[in-house]
């Protein structure tokens, strides 16, 4: 009966660590996203970026082009390129963004015109308060 | 104090009558061996299942713009996420071997038999219930492997004239494999099959204590020859106590059903996760080499070479009718498999034969 | 009772062979559709390959075209181009579908560029390579003396193959100027090829081991395209002074894939040590199993 005695309190050492092995993943799993996940957000000033033109910063390690288009107003779209990840160009004229490694062309939403991209540009949160513009 | 909460419960419900009655005085035949295990280990696989697809859930996106990008985060981003997806991968898989397992001992052991043939039927929905479970499942990820797969599949039903183009259209939701297709596949997952499956879980379980455990044909039978013209539960007097002798054999057999999850979610973590499985669906890029998961290899080879379509189909019917109905096809009473060569020869037969399809279908 | 069984067990035997017989002898009732439907079954896409239907292929690979046209298709099979899907009309325009207007200029044929032009013919799509290339030495040589080197050059026509560095080499670059210079170019670029070589095969190897690296492709791509742009410019100054920059990109991606490598190691091991704990669960059961035996 002692080795009984052994082996259940030896299984029941077993049980329970396999049992937290899998309650700290579970509550990691459920845990709402961190402070992490709400990167910090990035503010410039209107006068900044004058009509038409367009200006590229860096949010979340992410390359992003904010645009002041005349007819719409700011927008901020990713200048990752949807097929195969160059950085798209701001051309000012044609009104349009421009990938230089296989002309795929993007609007000033985001959507593809021409070109081999498959998805359009995502966008990036903007707002604007007062004088400034806040992405994220 | 672990007493006193046994108390409390007894003075309600009768708990300590419940344990000696159907625990403890609950015999198993003396000569059981380990494969009577497998349809705990199957149960347990299917709790595994069910309670992984819940945290699944949590995270997964079930809409063709999201559903791959959202799998990716579960792998990537959700602490752990990897590991209950790995044990949801590995333990379907694992699950279709241990319910055929299951099913080769059940035939082997003539437990199909008068008076058992709604358990054998019961049963034999419930495989075809996880069949569908794996394809609905596929599809979910929205992986090259999950689109091209599905279509396969999808297209099966336009074998029969008139009413197959209506059947395809039916399960695809269209022409094609669309995002309709994942919302009829995730609901059907999610929330059609479970509750069927446990259904017929806790009918089959029912017929297996009401009726009584068969025992193994081989070695020492307690069971003598009886025309069966009324109900009797079948009693083992002299064999083992249910708990704790048999519990422990099934929860061994759990441990190792187990341990070889693991073993595989370690050391093999792409066993069933080729290069297609890991590529977002292209409805104009069809991979090289498609074909299903293992477990439909045998059926999608059986297709590939009668010639013609329609009848490819139709046998398949066929033969899932005579598998679900096989105790009325097999009415001898003798249980023991050794003395029926016939039935030997076919048993063995049909596995090699499944062998060398599934075998085939993976290298063709 | 056998009686009654072996009654069950007829009928059911019987009723299968009448729904087989019904079965064979519908299935020649609808004979017509069967051929139809087997024709699709084995031309859909993963019966087989996938036959590429194209007016220019048809036209050019067939007898009574020139020899030097004929070879093209074969040629471009082998190319990158057909790799990702690019074919005939997506540099020379006109119609695919249809073999009257193949060729037309309505549909934007533009035949085959002259040599001057060959820079523009190709920069449609490269557009960056375009810009540095106008700017550069070899640019600026071509347009106003139509000699120098343009792109088919290097890179060949219809057989264009992977960039890469042994581009650059003496046989080609000693055709209009000494190696030495291309020598130089040549020495400024390894670094940073290699390096962009080494992370190419990490990614490789993240990949079979199922990691989903689109994230970390595309970044090495985007990197190693504005390198290799560069590279056109054929100055060596100005790649000198940007190779620090790349240096710098590439150090933070392979940081980023050496991360996910150690994941996936404290992945294994965490599965692991989850698997033994299973097999001594399992074996402490059957020695307690043991202590039972009634």
């Amino acid at each position: 009966m002692k080795r009984r005695g052994f082996l259940k309190l030896l299984l029941a050492l077993f049980g329970s660590t396999s049992l937290v092995s899998f309650a700290y993943p579970l509550l990691r799993f459920f845990a709402p996203p961190g402070e992490k996940a709400k990167a910090k957000q990035i503010s410039l000033k209107k006068a900044e970026i004058s009509s038409g033109e367009a200006k590229d910063i860096v949010f979340n390690n992410m390359p992003v082009i904010i645009i002041n288009r005349p007819d719409k107003g700011f927008v901020a779209l990713s200048r990752v390129c949807t097929h195969l990840g160059c950085l798209v160009a701001y051309d000012k004229t044609k009104k349009r963004l421009l990938c230089p490694c296989h002309a795929g062309t993007f609007d000033l939403e985001g959507k593809v015109i021409s070109g081999p991209p498959p998805r359009p540009l995502p966008k990036v949160p903007l707002r604007v308060e007062g004088e400034s513009i806040i992405i994220g | 104090m672990w007493n006193r909460i046994k108390n409390w419960i007894e003075i309600r419900i009768g708990l300590d009558d419940l344990v000696r009655t159907q625990l403890k005085e609950y015999s198993v035949p003396r000569n059981i061996n380990i494969f009577y295990t497998l349809g705990v280990v199957a149960l347990a696989a299917y709790i595994i299942q069910a309670v992984t697809g819940f945290f699944l859930l949590v995270y997964y996106i079930p809409h063709p713009d999201h559903a791959f990008r959202s799998v990716q985060g579960i792998m990537t981003v959700v602490p752990y996420g990897w590991l209950f997806r790995m044990v949801h991968i590995v333990g379907s898989n694992l699950m279709v071997a241990v319910v055929f397992l299951h099913l080769f001992s059940v035939f082997f052991m003539g437990s199909y038999k008068k008076p058992r043939e709604m358990t054998w039927v019961a049963g034999g929905l419930m495989l075809l219930a996880v069949l569908t479970f794996c394809l609905s499942g596929y599809l979910l990820p929205w992986s090259q492997l999950s689109y091209w797969a599905t279509t396969i599949v999808t297209s099966m039903p336009t074998a029969f004239p008139y009413v197959g183009d209506f059947a395809s259209n039916v399960l695809r939701g269209g022409e094609h494999v669309s995002g309709i297709t994942l919302n009829r596949f995730f609901a059907l997952h999610v929330a059609l099959l479970p509750p069927i499956f446990v259904l017929i879980i806790g009918f089959h379980i029912f017929l297996v204590r009401r009726i009584g455990i068969s025992s193994p044909p081989f070695g020492v039978s307690g069971e003598a020859k009886r025309p069966w013209t009324e109900y009797r539960h079948e009693s083992h007097p002299d064999g083992y106590p249910f708990y704790p002798d048999f519990v422990l054999k099934e929860m061994f057999m759990v441990m190792v059903y187990l341990a070889v999850m693991f073993l595989i979610i370690a050391f093999m973590p792409t066993l069933f996760l080729p290069q297609d499985a890991n590529t977002p669906a292209d409805p104009f890029r069809t991979p090289a080499h498609i074909k299903p998961e293992w477990y439909f290899l045998a059926p999608y080879q059986m297709l590939k070479f009668i010639p013609s379509k329609f009848l490819g189909v139709s046998m398949q019917l066929i033969l899932i009718v005579i598998f679900l109905l096989w105790p009325f096809f097999d009415t001898k009473e003798e249980k023991n498999i050794l003395k029926r060569p016939l039935l030997l020869g076919v048993f063995f037969l049909s596995l090699g034969l499944w062998i060398i399809l599934t075998i085939w279908g993976e290298y063709s | 009772m056998r009686y009654i069984n072996t009654k069950i067990s007829r009928f059911f035997s019987a009723s299968i062979f009448l729904l087989f017989a019904i079965f064979i002898c519908s299935s020649e009732t609808v004979a017509g559709y069967r051929e139809v439907s087997e024709k699709e079954f084995l031309t859909a896409p993963w019966a087989g390959e996938q036959i590429e239907a194209s007016a220019c292929i048809e036209c050019h690979t067939s007898d009574i075209m020139k020899p030097e046209f004929k070879n093209i298709p074969q040629e471009w099979k082998t190319s990158w181009h057909y790799e990702n899907r690019v074919s005939c009309h997506d540099c020379h325009g006109g119609d695919t579908k249809d073999a009257a207007m193949s060729m037309s200029p309505q549909r934007g044929f533009v035949g085959s560029p002259k040599y001057s032009d060959v820079p523009e013919f190709c920069g449609k799509c490269h557009v960056g390579i375009l810009k540095n290339y106008i700017e550069s030495g070899h640019g600026k040589a071509l347009k106003p003396t139509g000699r120098g080197p343009n792109c088919v050059t290097c890179h060949g026509s219809h057989n264009i193959q992977k960039a890469n560095m042994d581009i650059i080499n003496e046989g080609l670059c000693s055709r209009c100027h000494s190696y030495e210079r291309a020598k130089i170019m040549k020495q400024a670029l390894f670094l940073t090829e290699k390096r962009i070589r080494d992370i190419e095969k990490d990614i490789k190897r993240l990949k079979t081991d199922g990691v989903f690296t689109e994230e970390e492709e595309k970044d090495l791509f985007s990197t190693h395209a504005e390198f290799r742009t560069l590279f056109h410019t054929v100055d060596v100054s100005l790649i000198k002074e940007r190779t620090d920059v790349f240096t710098k990109k590439l150090n933070l991606l392979e940081n980023k894939i050496q991360n996910t490598f150690n994941e996936l190691g404290f992945r294994k091991n965490f599965s692991a040590f989850l698997m033994l704990i299973f097999i001594g669960m399992g074996v402490g059961i059957f020695l307690l199993s043991k202590t039972y035996k009634s």
